[in-house]
């Protein structure tokens, strides 16, 4: 029981943090009907900015998230205007591989700067945890980062629900022609969403920084997670996207826990595919034509 | 007419200079550039004819290339298997793993079929990583001594030097190149290009989609790991991430993109492209370059720099090099060719 109830509690937790990178893929998703393969780069991005804020100026991580989230939404929408913006029309694999390419940029620009070591971030918290009781124990950083991810999965659904912008983003989510015509300036929420996007995948990266090794390849295997979170969720779905991260997290430490912390990421594959074959419109999405 | 002699002559031509290239070139180095070449035109072609053809754009091709290097290189060291033996066990092998894969992502269009070729090919990668009784797990198979061919008792070859693997390499490239020319002109060829313009109309005219899906899997997956096994038999050694990692997938893809997607000559062109400037970048030719045309002097901090980064770096260029074509122009160098001698022919007329 100890067992189940430790990989359940850090399940939900690492969840959180795989919530928000699949939260900025489908808003990109939701807006831009772009499949952002760049995203777990974004994501590396955000960790290398993280580590040299803490390494050169030494911020906390979790402190450092106040500035890298503006600054990952600066690249985010510098990249929705200079790339993403000129194939908005084209054939989707011409998307895709575009993502890709500024992918493979960003990783390999990395590496050329910080070379392939991995590089840790050493906090005097890194490794603390709380116990909890009944053998449970919480890691603190995983914990605060939770806290951080829940504080700003609220704020999102603020700012999308109440504000004008945020209607209008979901406007042209819904039908990007309508939302023209009714005036909304469909480029400025294509680069808002953009740096949205990227802004919460940065912030992932910040928040996961004192748990995980940083290094330049980082970023694929956090690609297909934001792939089977946002297909679980339903494309283009906010709501999925956070229950698809929070799902995806206890499959993990499940079956890290009960299978073999070797095969778990074949355990979220397998699901990913039979979610793809069963229910493609995923938990939250609404049946295509 | 004169048109299709002219061209036909100008293939010989080519082909005979490649036949007798060994005789007159006997540098380990060339020849080991010619082999590259001739794999990455076969991986290119391979693709080519799911993703240009039928336009099924999978990237997970690293599926069936790791199969096919992984089952050679298993049969080699666990069963002593010669290799142009455990050749078509692979290919058997990739059959299957086509089928399979082809019956659950063919069910899916677009987008959702690029993402669960993805993830069929992970879900093998992190097997092979896990199956380490079978695979040896992460630090991958090791084979170096190839048993010699014979027919009849004599030794045709006991593969000591890269000739007998130019050959091989350039059959390869030439197989995948008369398959594809096959294609184009048969029916197989107008059914595939009829899926890839328009599923539901190629449907409504009776083209059993799922079916001619499947075997143009099938057959780009069967070529696809006929260069996996040249592969391992050439480099001797596969691990998980150079034979069926998500970068590969990539990378076979960029090929046919960079080319021109859907023609025959696309992977080639596209080929003569990446494989010498990727190679000129690892071999740190570009910063020797620099530094004796004097832009760069070697001991300055940049020269140092360049000299222990760029080898690392070739994929920046594939990056780099894919965003350029997808933004300028996307019809790969084919099209843009094209796109040229029909503006000069207008400009004649």
């Amino acid at each position: 029981m100890a067992v189940f109830m430790q990989s359940l509690i850090s399940g939900i937790l690492i969840g959180g943090v795989y919530a928000l990178i699949g939260i900025g893929l489908t808003l990109i998703f939701g807006v831009m009907r772009v499949i952002n393969f760049g995203h777990g780069d974004i994501l590396m991005v955000g960790m290398y900015l993280t580590y040299i804020l803490f390494t050169f100026a030494h911020i906390d991580p979790f402190v450092s998230v106040l500035i890298s989230f503006p600054l990952m939404f600066l690249f985010g929408g510098f990249l929705q205007k200079v790339f993403i913006n000129r194939v908005l029309n084209a054939v989707a694999q011409n998307q895709i591989l575009l993502t890709i390419g500024l992918g493979l940029i960003m990783s390999n620009t990395v590496m050329l700067i910080f070379t392939s070591d991995y590089k840790i971030i050493t906090t005097s918290y890194s490794s603390s945890t709380i116990q909890v009781g009944g053998g449970v124990s919480v890691s603190w950083p995983l914990l605060v980062s939770f806290l951080i991810t829940a504080a700003i999965t609220a704020a999102l659904y603020w700012f999308l629900l109440k504000t004008d912008t945020g209607q209008a983003i979901r406007a042209t989510a819904q039908d990007r022609d309508a939302a023209q015509l009714m005036g909304i300036n469909v480029k400025r929420m294509s680069i808002i969403a953009f740096g949205l996007g990227s802004a919460l995948a940065g912030t992932a990266g910040a928040l996961i920084s004192p748990t995980y090794y940083i290094f330049p390849q980082v970023g694929s295997v956090f690609t297909l997670k934001a792939f089977v979170i946002t297909v679980l969720g339903g494309m283009g779905s906010v709501v999925g996207a956070t229950l698809g991260g929070v799902l995806i997290g206890i499959t993990e430490s499940m079956s890290a826990a009960y299978i073999s912390s070797g095969w778990k990421d074949v355990v979220v594959f397998v699901l990913f595919l039979l979610v793809l074959l069963l229910k493609p419109s995923g938990l939250m999405g609404k049946s295509r034509t | 007419m004169t048109k299709t002699l002219l061209n036909a002559a100008a293939f010989l031509l080519v082909l005979g200079a490649l036949l007798v290239l060994p005789r007159y070139m006997d540098s380990p180095y060339a020849l080991h550039m010619m082999i590259l070449l001739f794999l990455s035109i076969s991986q290119g072609q391979s693709w080519n004819i799911l993703g240009g053809y039928t336009g099924q754009h999978s990237v997970g091709h690293a599926a069936y290339f790791g199969v096919g290097a992984y089952t050679t290189m298993m049969l080699m060291q666990a069963r002593g298997v010669a290799p142009w033996i455990g050749v078509w066990a692979g290919v058997a092998a990739v059959v299957v793993v086509a089928l399979v894969i082809g019956s659950i992502c063919f069910r899916l269009r677009g987008p959702y079929f690029v993402l669960a070729s993805i993830a069929v090919a992970e879900i093998m990668r992190l097997s092979a990583i896990n199956l380490t009784g079978l695979t040896n797990g992460a630090e991958g198979i090791l084979v170096t001594d190839l048993p010699a061919f014979k027919i009849g008792g004599r030794v045709i070859t006991d593969f000591m030097t890269k000739v007998p693997f130019y050959y091989i390499g350039l059959a390869l490239a030439l197989l995948t190149l008369a398959v594809t020319w096959g294609i184009e002109r048969s029916k197989l060829g107008y059914y595939f290009q009829a899926i890839r313009e328009d599923q539901d109309a190629a449907h409504s005219l009776g083209i059993h989609i799922a079916l001619y899906k499947n075997i143009g899997l099938v057959i780009s997956a069967v070529l696809t790991a006929l260069a996996g096994s040249f592969y391992g038999i050439y480099v001797g050694f596969v691990d998980p991430p150079t034979v069926l990692g998500l970068d590969l997938s990539v990378q076979i893809m960029l090929i046919c993109i960079i080319g021109g997607m859907g023609t025959l000559y696309g992977p080639v062109l596209g080929s003569l492209v990446l494989v010498p400037l990727s190679e000129a970048l690892r071999s740190n030719m570009v910063t020797d370059l620099l530094v004796k045309s004097g832009l760069v002097s070697a001991d300055s901090k940049v020269g140092i720099f360049l000299k222990e980064n760029l080898a690392h770096a070739h994929v920046l260029l594939y990056g780099i090099l894919v965003v350029l074509v997808i933004l300028f122009m996307p019809e790969g160098l084919m099209g843009f060719l094209k796109g040229l001698t029909s503006r000069r022919r207008k400009e004649a007329v």
